[in-house]
């Protein structure tokens, strides 16, 4: 059962004339943390929504769970979202739901067998492991930009999924909340032991937290593997996208990668 | 050939929600809400509407007739044009305008926010979702909006033909019923019933493939709206032909 819970192999994507992803295989290992990391346009995003199944390869496969998310029958598709959850930019909450209630959605469609009373319980359980106890009833859009973040990460692992996906979570974000939505992702990280893949621009956050990094540029896989690897490679595109300043661990250890002037 | 792109999506979109509705029962709840949201929220914009247009129809009516001594026939005139025809229209038309543009709105503004890709990735299907309470929600509300606005066309017709034009009301009552068949009104049923198919199917495919961002949007809202009065008033003329040509 060591099998990767996602495989990408040869997959190529191309809208129009714009080609986004070229070739790009790798594999996610189960119960770790997998960044997808590289500049803006380099088609981070478009490989997420190729492993959700919410866009389709020009060739090549995406597997997740050894389901190909582009052939399956849609139920089988489905059948493996819901062993995934995932975190979008701004959270994508439905605004007319509670925060409580949003969090709950997901439960409420494919959990039909919980009580309300269950289900709430769930709900705070969930709610005090983002660090938002006690909002359940608060609208959705009186909450924050950090906060919406945390109700999104919370509706994602709501039902307990065994590959959690996250779309720049960072994005948007002041440099202390962002730093808190890393150190909440590296305590759920040590907290569920399930595998996550996280797409993102901040650097020093996706080092600490990830143990397997993957780099897109222009389409194209430049590095992939462990994370000690990746940030030591001589890989020219990876220096210069990673900073040739970055101060980094101790290889094997488990110490924090930094800036200069932190 | 963009019109018939356009029209081969909005058949796939249909057919789609079509594949989806015969295995899944409707959202629980959510289709008495939004019959609620369409009927009483469209009720007070359709009285008005309709009561000035069945005034204004007793008026040209009465100045079309009376020159030649036939103002007896305003309430003919009256069942005619406002039973067969305009309030059916009107309803459709009001219905367009409040709960198709909310439909297309709402539906846009979750696009761009990436709600839909998340009820997808939350394993729930979206036609599923969107589409289905609000279908079956204009379905029950709009043959009740539709007699209506039949009602209050007649009865603003009436008010304005026996208190401002100085008419009979038993001549003007004995001619509409003359003129008027339980055909007519079923007739009116039915077309509601095709009305509220399409401009839900019209609005929700707008908003669900709508481009994304504020512009998007405001398109996607506008589209809905004129596809759907161009499409209703196309059809009702389709079936005045069949049945009355």
């Amino acid at each position: 059962m060591d099998e990767a819970p996602v495989r990408i192999v040869n997959v190529h994507k191309r809208f129009g004339s714009l080609v986004v992803l070229d070739g790009v295989s790798f594999d996610i290992p189960r119960g770790q943390t997998t960044a997808i990391i590289g500049p803006s346009g380099t088609g981070k995003s478009v490989m997420l929504k190729h492993i959700v199944g919410l866009i389709r390869p020009d060739q090549g496969e995406v597997c997740v769970f050894g389901t190909d998310m582009a052939r399956a029958p849609e139920r089988e598709v489905y059948a493996v979202r819901r062993r995934l959850g995932m975190l979008f930019q701004d959270g994508a909450l439905f605004d007319s739901l509670s925060t409580g209630d949003n969090i709950a959605f997901p439960l409420k469609q494919h959990h039909p067998d919980l009580t309300a009373r269950q289900r709430r319980e769930r709900v705070d359980e969930v709610l005090e492991m983002v660090e938002l106890p006690g909002l359940y009833d608060r609208p959705t859009p009186a909450l924050s930009g950090g906060q919406r973040k945390r109700v999104g990460l919370a509706r994602a692992i709501v039902t307990r999924p065994e590959l959690v996906l996250f779309d720049e979570p960072n994005s948007g974000l002041d440099p202390m909340t962002s730093d808190a939505i890393d150190a909440l992702i590296g305590h759920l990280k040590e907290t569920l032991h399930v595998t996550f893949v996280v797409i993102t621009h901040d650097i020093v956050g996706t080092i600490n937290v990830a143990d397997h990094i993957a780099m897109l540029y222009q389409g194209k896989l430049v590095a992939w593997g462990p994370r000690d690897d990746v940030v030591r490679s001589e890989h020219e595109i990876v220096r210069r996208f990673l900073g040739r300043n970055l101060v980094l661990p101790e290889p094997g250890t488990a110490g924090h990668a930094r800036l200069p002037s932190m | 050939m963009s019109a018939l792109a356009w029209l081969g999506g909005l058949a796939y979109f249909t057919l789609h929600w079509a594949r989806v509705a015969v295995r899944c029962r409707p959202p629980p709840g959510q289709t008495f809400a939004e019959a609620y949201k369409i009927g009483v929220q469209s009720l007070p914009v359709l009285l008005t509407i309709s009561a000035f247009v069945g005034s204004n129809l007793a008026l040209q009516g009465y100045n079309a007739f009376a020159p030649l001594g036939g103002q007896r026939l305003v309430g003919m005139f009256v069942a005619l044009a406002g039973v067969r025809e305009l309030a059916p229209l009107i309803a459709a038309a009001m219905i367009a305008a409040k709960a198709g543009t909310e439909m297309a709105s709402q539906i846009a503004v979750m696009r761009t926010r990436e709600q839909i890709d998340a009820l997808e990735v939350m394993a729930v299907n979206p036609f599923w979702w969107l589409v289905t309470p609000r279908l079956y929600g204009i379905l029950l509300v709009m043959p009740a909006l539709t007699l209506i606005a039949v009602f209050t066309t007649l009865l603003a017709a009436y008010c304005a033909s026996v208190f401002q034009l100085g008419l009979s009301g038993a001549t003007f009552l004995e001619f509409v019923t003359q003129s008027t068949e339980m055909r007519d009104l079923a007739t009116g049923e039915v077309k509601a019933l095709v009305f509220a198919t399409i401009i839900c199917f019209v609005s929700c495919y707008c908003g669900f493939y709508s481009e994304k961002g504020p512009e998007g949007v405001g398109k996607a809202t506008n589209q809905a709206v004129v596809v759907s009065c161009v499409a209703c008033v196309t059809f009702n003329y389709l079936v005045s032909q069949v049945l009355y040509g």
